[in-house]
């Protein structure tokens, strides 16, 4: 007994220096239903610093482009470059969704590693980078599903759905499949990836808080940056496969 | 093995500890990781009270003091905190999203893309009229150049007019004076025939006297 409960305190004090928090959420209650409250805060200040910054730098376009704007037309053509490669001509009218779609989930990323969220105490759970949890990275996903749909029944009416059974009946059941496992994988990579990536910068803090978890966090960067062109890219490859026809 | 932890966990929860719910309903499923799993060095005394597999027993120790420690608040808590947990916040990221993609689409993909592809245009229109400029560069260039040709050409037909004229002037002036030469030649030829004729003439006259003379001189007794 003696020694479970010496076991038990240095447990505890680890857990206090680790202060390791995963599945917990700030609650808050909205007519009935809960929202997780850190979520919604987080990628409201995504949003904000997104719009506020697209507005000060596009606000006066020149025609010889610096600083800001410089940037953004850089971005914008990174954007029209993916879209285009993954669609092909017709990829004007879904620039918006894929541009938003990659700069949403690369700044939702980078605000988890580089904004010093952990400053704001919360009651529980703790401030962390919106695609840090399954909800938003799901929603995201359906919305990419119903955007690759809407993209192939306007495109091709109701032919769109002879590609179930192409290249022949036998494979109705995979193509179905696929309607499943595409927002699923999306989802779950995105998630996966953040929210290890998370974990493994806290754990390492708290275990060596100086210097060794600066590769790790740089690492994360770098992955945080290739999951969002991974989920825009693939987007928009799943929208260009709705679109193109078997001729 | 979810069940197996699970009943050792309650089993030492029960035995060891009395500050913890006498009912948890603590449920270990793949939605909820709850807390660190961290290995712990144990006590050999530990092990000998306790009859599990040794991997078991550690995770489950684990779990045991986690809970045991937690206060009862913090305890309800980690019951309910789980990783996939969907609610309203799923329609309202979606909701977001969709303000965000319109909003951007609005202030920024529309307005730049545009701003963007006019530029490209412009730049393009000014290329081809530059492109245009330069066959009327040519035709400036054949132009001076025809009017430089002209104008030497009128220049070496100005040059050889007054070339031409000069000369006739000098061969003019050239003949002049050697008519001048020639007309004063002949007439000091004439004078000077003129001299020889009169010299002539006065000495057929002395020639007279003198053979006279001479005979004279010669033939007296002739006399």
């Amino acid at each position: 007994m003696n020694v479970l409960s010496c076991s038990i305190n240095t447990l505890k004090g680890l857990y206090d220096i680790s202060g390791v928090e995963v599945g917990q959420h700030f609650y808050w209650q909205i007519g009935g239903f809960q929202v997780h409250g850190q979520v919604l805060i987080t990628s409201w200040v995504v949003i904000a610093i997104l719009l506020g910054s697209a507005t000060i730098a596009v606000r006066n376009p020149q025609t010889i482009p610096t600083g800001g704007q410089n940037f953004f037309e850089y971005v914008l053509e990174f954007i029209r470059d993916v879209s285009k490669t993954q669609i092909g001509e017709e990829y004007g009218p879904w620039v918006p969704f894929i541009g938003t779609m990659f700069l949403f989930i690369f700044v939702s990323n980078w605000s988890g590693a580089l904004l010093p969220w952990k400053i704001i105490q919360l009651p529980h759970g703790e401030l962390a980078a919106p695609t840090n949890d399954i909800n938003t990275t799901v929603a995201l996903a359906l919305l990419t599903s119903v955007a690759y749909f809407y993209a192939g029944l306007t495109k091709r009416g109701l032919g769109y759905f002879g590609k179930y059974i192409q290249p022949t009946p036998i494979l109705l059941p995979i193509n179905i499949l696929e309607d499943f496992t595409k927002p699923l994988s999306l989802s779950f990579r995105l998630f996966g990836n953040i929210l290890a990536d998370e974990l493994v910068v806290v754990v390492l803090v708290s275990l060596v808080p100086l210097v060794v978890p600066i590769p790790v966090m740089l690492l994360g960067l770098f992955t945080s940056g290739i999951q969002a062109l991974i989920f825009a890219t693939l987007a928009a490859a799943y929208i260009g496969e709705s679109m193109e026809g078997h001729h | 093995m979810a069940n197996m932890i699970m009943s050792s966990s309650k089993a030492l929860i029960t035995s060891s500890s009395s500050t913890i719910p006498s009912s948890p309903r603590f449920k270990l499923s793949l939605t909820q990781i709850p807390f660190p799993k961290l290995p712990l060095p144990r006590s050999p005394k530990s092990l000998e009270t306790l009859s599990i597999p040794s991997t078991l027993k550690s995770i489950s120790v684990i779990l045991a003091s986690s809970l045991a420690i937690a206060p009862p608040s913090l305890a309800e808590e980690i019951e309910k905190a789980s990783l996939f947990d969907f609610n309203l916040t799923l329609p309202t990221m979606m909701a977001e999203f969709l303000f965000l993609m319109f909003a951007l689409d609005k202030i920024y993909f529309s307005p730049l893309g545009k701003f963007m592809d006019e530029r490209d245009s412009a730049i393009k229109e000014k290329l081809s009229s530059v492109k245009d400029t330069s066959t009327e560069v040519k035709q400036l260039e054949d132009q001076a150049a025809a009017i430089m040709k002209a104008a030497r050409a009128e220049i070496s037909a100005a040059l050889n007019k007054m070339k031409k004229e000069t000369q006739q002037e000098v061969e003019q002036k050239i003949a002049e004076g050697r008519k001048k030469v020639e007309a004063e030649l002949l007439e000091a030829l004439a004078s000077l025939e003129n001299q020889k004729e009169e010299t002539m003439k006065s000495l057929d006259s002395q020639i007279a006297a003198l053979s006279d003379e001479i005979v004279k001189k010669v033939l007296p007794a002739s006399n």
